[in-house]
């Protein structure tokens, strides 16, 4: 079972890499894209809900040790947006939710939902307002995130489609 | 009995387990604090760094030219020399000249680079190539040599994590300096701002902010910003204040620590005042 999560696990550090350390110089406003949200929403759609959700808590809980941020913020954004990931997967629709354009519209949903649930979390400021929280913090990344998500659309071989 | 309680886990094992783990979440979310939480996450810092560092090396464009870093660091301390000048200009305007005032112009820097940036609205955290191994400890500032960046949250051996301006669980005592009133400096998630500041005080937009001879955090006059709005509220009696900061802190790349450990003389005498 361990080594069914060790694949994701090992695409995880060289993207934990890039969130850190090149994804910071192509943000916009302090706006960027979740790519290792990218890998969870991925293998949550070819594998399933509840190996979707696991992963995402696992995920999130090395992100949130590695970057120096809220211990448990990230594990429970990824946790929860993997978890509504899930809802999209089907055992008959895994190339049409990977290889068209409907994997784009999942990652905007679900990345605006893990971005906002973040900023939710790790924000202990009580004034902002919850429509600015939504705009700039959940619809605006997950826009970006599923951009982010154009190249597995275009690469991913597709099969039988 | 048995058959029921299978049947529910079968049919709803999904939610059960995204309860589960979103309890573990938060149980670690509240645990943030605790010595082994903090020992966790130094020693994943630290090692996972090392590739941050790696990485930044090579997608940093421009090699580090020693002339270059000479000059930063004169001008860092050029930039902390002129503040504390401009202080004394307003002090003695005032007839003040008999107050004491600390001499902040000679405390060591050491340079340090970022390699890695969490970027998000509230959680402004960097991560720099300076640890325990340099000298550097928990709650020492951070400056660059516009201003004030933030203050060293977490310590490894060669790597430490800076809290700057942009996260909410920084609060700064600050000071403006043209009129010397004293107010809180925090990040509310979308601007910096200082809350509650008496109308009859004549601020200006433009007033430059600083670092408070109160903060117990961080040396006096350290340049923040300037006043860039005020917002009355309460019946007009307060203002709210938005800061601009002097730093670009998403662009910031090069930064000085301020070698100062915090007196524990000071913190003492606060605890037992508190208590």
């Amino acid at each position: 079972m361990i080594i069914h999560y060790l694949k994701p696990i090992l695409f995880f550090i060289p993207l934990a890499v890039i969130q850190l350390v090149i994804v910071p110089l192509i943000s916009i406003s302090n706006i960027a894209p979740n790519i290792v949200f990218i890998l969870i929403a991925y293998f949550t759609l070819k594998h399933g809900q509840v190996y979707g959700t696991i992963l995402g808590f696992i995920l999130g809980f090395l992100l949130d040790i590695i970057s120096g941020g809220l211990t448990g913020a990230f594990m429970f954004s990824f946790t929860v947006s993997a978890f509504i990931v899930g809802y999209f997967y089907g055992e008959n629709k895994i190339d049409i939710n990977i290889s068209t354009y409907f994997l784009l519209f999942i990652l905007f949903v679900c990345g605006s939902i893990n971005s906002f649930l973040y900023a939710v979390i790790s924000n202990s400021n009580s004034n902002v307002s919850l429509f600015f929280m939504m705009l700039e913090e959940g619809i605006l990344p997950g826009l970006y995130t599923a951009l982010f998500g154009l190249p597995i659309v275009i690469f991913h071989p597709k099969e039988g489609i | 009995m048995r058959k029921f309680l299978r049947r529910i886990v079968s049919d709803y094992k999904e939610y059960i387990l995204l309860i589960f783990l979103s309890v573990i979440s938060f149980t670690i979310l509240a645990q943030n604090e605790k010595p082994a939480a903090k020992h966790l996450k130094t020693f994943a810092l630290g090692n996972f760094a090392v590739i941050n560092e790696i990485t930044n090396s090579i997608v940093s464009i421009f090699k580090s030219d020693e002339s270059r870093d000479e000059l930063r660091n004169e001008n860092a301390h050029l930039m902390l020399e002129l503040n504390r000048l401009r202080k004394y200009r307003a002090e003695n305007e005032e007839l003040r000249s008999m107050i004491a005032f600390k001499d902040t112009s000679n405390y060591p820097l050491i340079p340090a680079k970022i390699i890695s940036k969490l970027v998000t609205k509230s959680q402004g955290n960097f991560i720099v190539n300076r640890g325990s191994n340099n000298e550097i400890r928990k709650g020492m500032p951070v400056i660059n040599s516009k201003g004030l960046v933030g203050l060293i949250m977490d310590v490894t051996e060669n790597y430490s994590v800076v809290q700057n301006l942009y996260n909410s669980n920084l609060s700064i005592a600050v000071t403006l300096q043209r009129i010397n009133v004293n107010g809180i400096l925090n990040y509310d998630g979308k601007n910096l701002i200082i809350k509650d500041i008496p109308t009859t005080y004549d601020v200006q937009i433009g007033d430059i902010i600083e670092t408070s001879d109160f903060s117990s955090i961080f040396p006096p006059s350290i340049p923040i910003g300037i006043v860039s709005k005020k917002e009355s509220n309460v019946l007009g009696l307060l203002h709210n204040l938005k800061v601009e900061p002097f730093v670009n802190i998403f662009a910031a790349n090069n930064l000085f620590i301020l070698k100062i450990i915090p007196s524990k003389q000071i913190n003492k005498l606060e605890m037992n005042l508190i208590k």
